[in-house]
């Protein structure tokens, strides 16, 4: 039996994502793992109800016994079993992220032992979160060159506070690990806008179409405005970029009191400084591969500069995998990020 | 833990419709299950059969942001959810039939939703605890959201245990420490067994509209502490009317209850006109009985009816006289003594002791001494007018005396009261010294001592029944005849010997008498009791 791992739960930016992390080497290292000070020092701190889900969910997943899985909890101890493929079914509560509960069980349906299928329901576009097409149209593809064959079907979106989002994961255990590298130089281009609005007045999207479309350049035929069907009103615009690489998407959510063309400019400010960086992987796509790249055995990317987020991130990661990792910046801002697996 | 709310379908609040734009507004039921730092395990959602869809409807919506929660409806009808009686009766229903597992649930009440009268009856039922919960209460935030549209608002938990809440439990406890000080009279006193005492008639005096009595020994305070319980009642606005103390020693034959209960013109000889009587001046208010076990049995028996009924019939009349009062009774006789030997009603007795209380002599709270020389300093100096203080070497020889055995305080918180008034008066401009204090102990050393031989003075056996002031207060008329008496007490061998004797003459003229009760009345005009007269012998 591996030996507990002790994870401070406040370190670094202290938040849900080493929670998550944790839970997810845990099972798949199948090492029994302590998080303490969970979310230590936010105004509300501890197990939240969507941290609850996750932790509930990779517990069912893995076969684990859980301690301290109980709401504003900030000590829990998680003893995982055997990981097993299979069916599952997820609801998050609040209108709360279905995509964070997919990113923290993913990386063990991966390494599993057949093929899943998972429903997912709460909201996949949350504030705050990846959104589904993120989720879909980056960060799979993605995967999928790294060896894994998985594919995502959204069923409803959700969106804060109605939730009443659906999407089915459909996944197989990666056989062999193709380690990622985007390092060469590949500046993203804007290839499109995407604006969703559900039960609310259709001129939402079209403002924000021509706010940001005439910001970014954006041709009409490149813009869309899209009506679609959810339990309550919403609202995101994405920005979809691309490069040699691959995929990238800037992401802004609509919300009550904030005018269409200030949640637009929202999203120009963004995808501008992703641009001007000079980078085909964006800080959030960073964050979310590397665990990926761990699992990976290495892989490395150029990006932006190291966010605490991702810092944090990697720290955890390396408590369960022994991981050399090298960050260099260039004098522009640009990091190229390597990461080696040890073992 | 799981955590199950009850709550009721709100037919306002809730009810927002079927379209989009619900989601958009504040439900408290729905709301309440919208929060990512709090979990609602089980939903008692009841609602009126005539909201049956509306409220299977609501339970959709909550499910769809709280996958996590069972929802059960419940059918609870109110005819009119205004009426109390009604709303009352059917929350408590369900309270009693509800399988409550305290052991493994917590349990919520969602009081925002529902008629004002409803929460009156949530509240009742949880702070009765039928409702083994706390409650819960929502509400929107009060601006229009300007980040993120949080439509959940917010919760706040109220536990009815007020012991939680150190500031409310420690003005409570400020308040009672008032009320204490004040059945004390401001008297730091330290005897434990007395503390714990007047903290027991607090209690009942400020829930309890029941009779009290206080027994114990002359002079032990309980006609002060009965006006003290009268006045901390009203000050808390429980009573508005007056006191009306008695000693029912005071009281006798046909004028006993003409006193009492109060007579109609032409009564009797001498009723010129009506006389409201005692029950009834105290009608609102409190009325004070002290030496109860003097009072005859036909006045015994209408007092009774008049606490049980409120109602008593005044002498010369058959229409009945309503008065509604509160009765404090005192006695320093044993009244189970009383009633085994017929003079006292046993149901009577039964009726005035359920809050019985037995107020110690000054001798078995000598650490209480002090406290009260400080109080009869501050009385004496009131009544001269001068500011009494007693020098430390004085205060000393004081309590030397006080606490020692020797000193037996006989007529207890009077003795002490008299032995202060007098130093105070002897001492010049108000400063009590060594030479007052030795000369009021040896005073008061010489009216507690037994005479070396009986009947040497017969006024001196005076002395050691009454206290310096009682005696003051005597005609010589009276001293001559209660020494006698006080001789003839000595003597005989028990009560009704020493009335034989006393009433030799009158009684053989009398069809029945009672010399014993003719005797235990004289003696008690002078606050004495037999015991205490025949105890000396």
């Amino acid at each position: 039996m591996t030996s507990e791992r002790h994870i401070d739960g406040s370190q670094g930016e202290g938040g849900g994502q080493v929670l998550r992390t944790s839970l997810a080497l845990s099972a798949i290292t199948g090492t029994p793992v302590r998080v303490t000070r969970v979310r230590a020092g936010r105004s509300k701190s501890g197990l939240l109800r969507q941290h609850l889900t996750a932790l509930r969910a990779a517990a069912e997943i893995s076969g684990a016994r859980v301690e301290g899985d109980e709401l504003g909890s900030q000590t829990l101890r998680f003893t995982p079993g055997r990981v097993r493929a299979g069916r599952y079914h997820f609801a998050v509560g609040t209108a709360g992220s279905a995509c964070l509960v997919c990113q923290t069980v993913l990386p063990m349906l991966l390494m599993a032992d057949g093929p899943s299928e998972v429903v997912f329901e709460g909201g996949t576009h949350a504030m705050g979160a990846p959104s589904f097409d993120f989720f879909a149209r980056v960060f799979v593809p993605l995967l999928r060159r790294m060896g894994a064959e998985l594919e995502v079907t959204l069923e409803r979106h959700g969106f804060y506070p109605a939730g009443g989002g659906r999407f089915v994961l459909r996944v197989q255990p990666v056989r062999a690990w193709t380690p990622l590298s985007l390092v060469e130089p590949a500046p993203l281009r804007v290839t499109g806008l995407t604006a969703l609005v559900a039960n609310l007045p259709f001129v939402v999207a079209q403002r924000e179409l021509a706010h940001a479309g005439d910001a970014l350049g954006v041709p009409a035929e490149l813009r869309r405005g899209m009506g679609v069907k959810s339990p309550g009103p919403g609202n995101v615009l994405m920005v979809e970029l691309a490069s040699e690489h691959g995929t990238e998407q800037v992401t802004a959510f609509g919300r009550r009191g904030v005018s269409a063309e200030a949640v637009a400019q929202g999203a120009v400010v963004e995808t501008e400084a992703l641009l001007r960086a000079g980078v085909s992987v964006g800080p959030h796509l960073a964050d979310q591969l590397l665990l990926p790249m761990a699992l990976a055995g290495g892989g490395a990317l150029r990006t932006t500069p190291l966010t605490l987020h991702s810092r944090t991130n990697l720290a955890v990661i390396q408590q369960f995998m022994p991981l050399s990792i090298s960050d260099e910046a260039d004098g522009s801002g640009v990091t190229t990020l390597t990461l080696r697996g040890t073992a | 833990m799981k955590r199950v709310v009850f709550g009721y379908y709100g037919a306002t609040l809730d009810a927002i419709g079927r379209g989009e734009k619900r989601w958009q507004k504040w439900r408290p039921s729905v709301s309440l299950c919208q929060h990512d730092d709090f979990l609602v395990d089980r939903f008692e959602l009841l609602h009126d059969r005539r909201n049956t869809r509306a409220a299977t409807a609501l339970a959709e919506d909550v499910l769809q942001v709280s996958p996590e929660t069972d929802v059960r409806l419940r059918v609870l009808d109110f005819r009119d959810p205004w009426d109390f009686e009604e709303v009352f009766a059917g929350l408590h229903q369900l309270a009693r039939g509800y399988a409550f597992d305290q052991e493994r649930e917590e349990y919520l009440v969602h009081i925002t939703t529902g008629t004002h009268v409803m929460q009156i009856c949530w509240f009742l039922l949880t702070e009765s605890r039928h409702f083994p919960a706390k409650l819960i209460q929502t509400s929107p935030l009060r601006r229009e959201p300007r980040e993120g549209g949080d439509v959940a608002g917010t919760y706040r938990v109220i536990d009815l245990d007020l012991s939680r809440y150190d500031s409310l439990a420690k003005r409570f406890g400020e308040e009672r420490e008032e009320s204490l000080d004040f059945l004390k009279s401001g008297i730091k006193t330290r005897n434990a067994a007395f503390n714990q005492l007047i903290e027991g008639i607090e209690r009942v005096a400020l829930r309890s509209r029941e009779p009290i009595l206080l027994t114990g020994p002359t002079g032990a305070g309980k006609s002060q502490l009965a006006a003290r319980i009268y006045q901390l009642r009203k000050s808390r606005g429980f009573i508005k009317g007056p006191l009306v103390e008695v000693n029912c020693a005071t009281l006798r034959g046909d004028g006993a209850m003409s006193a009492l209960f109060g007579h109609v013109k032409g009564a009797f000889t001498g009723a010129a006109s009506d006389r409201k009587g005692l029950l009834r001046a105290a009608d609102g208010g409190t009325l004070f009985l002290d030496e109860i076990g003097e009072l005859g049995l036909d006045e015994q028996a209408m007092l009774l009816r008049a606490i049980e009924e409120k109602r008593f019939l005044p002498v010369g009349t058959d229409k009945e006289a309503r008065s509604d009062f509160e009765l404090i009774a005192g006695t320093n006789q044993d009244l189970a003594e009383a009633v085994a030997a017929g003079r006292f009603r046993e149901d009577l007795l039964a009726r005035i002791q359920l809050w019985s209380f037995e107020l110690p002599g000054l001798a078995a709270r000598r650490e209480d001494i002090e406290p009260n020389l400080d109080y009869e300093l501050s009385r004496a100096s009131e009544r001269l007018g001068t500011h009494v203080t007693l020098n430390s070497e004085a205060r000393a020889r004081f309590l030397e005396f006080a606490v020692s055995p020797s000193a037996s305080w006989r007529g207890n918180f009077r003795d002490l009261n008299a032995a202060v008034l007098r130093m105070s008066t002897l001492a010049a401009a108000g400063r009590i010294d060594v030479a007052h204090v030795h000369d009021e102990t040896e005073r008061l050393a010489r009216s507690w001592r037994r005479p070396r031989a009986p009947g040497d003075d017969p006024l001196a056996l005076l002395g050691e029944v009454l206290t310096q002031a009682q005696r003051a207060d005597l005609d010589p008329f009276d001293a001559v005849q209660l020494a006698e008496v006080v001789r003839v007490c000595r003597t005989a061998s028990s009560l009704s010997d020493a009335g034989r004797q006393l009433f030799a003459v009158s009684r053989t003229k009398k069809k029945s008498s009672n010399d014993a009760d003719r005797l235990r009345k004289y003696l008690a005009r002078f606050g004495l009791r037999w015991e205490e007269v025949a105890a000396r012998a």
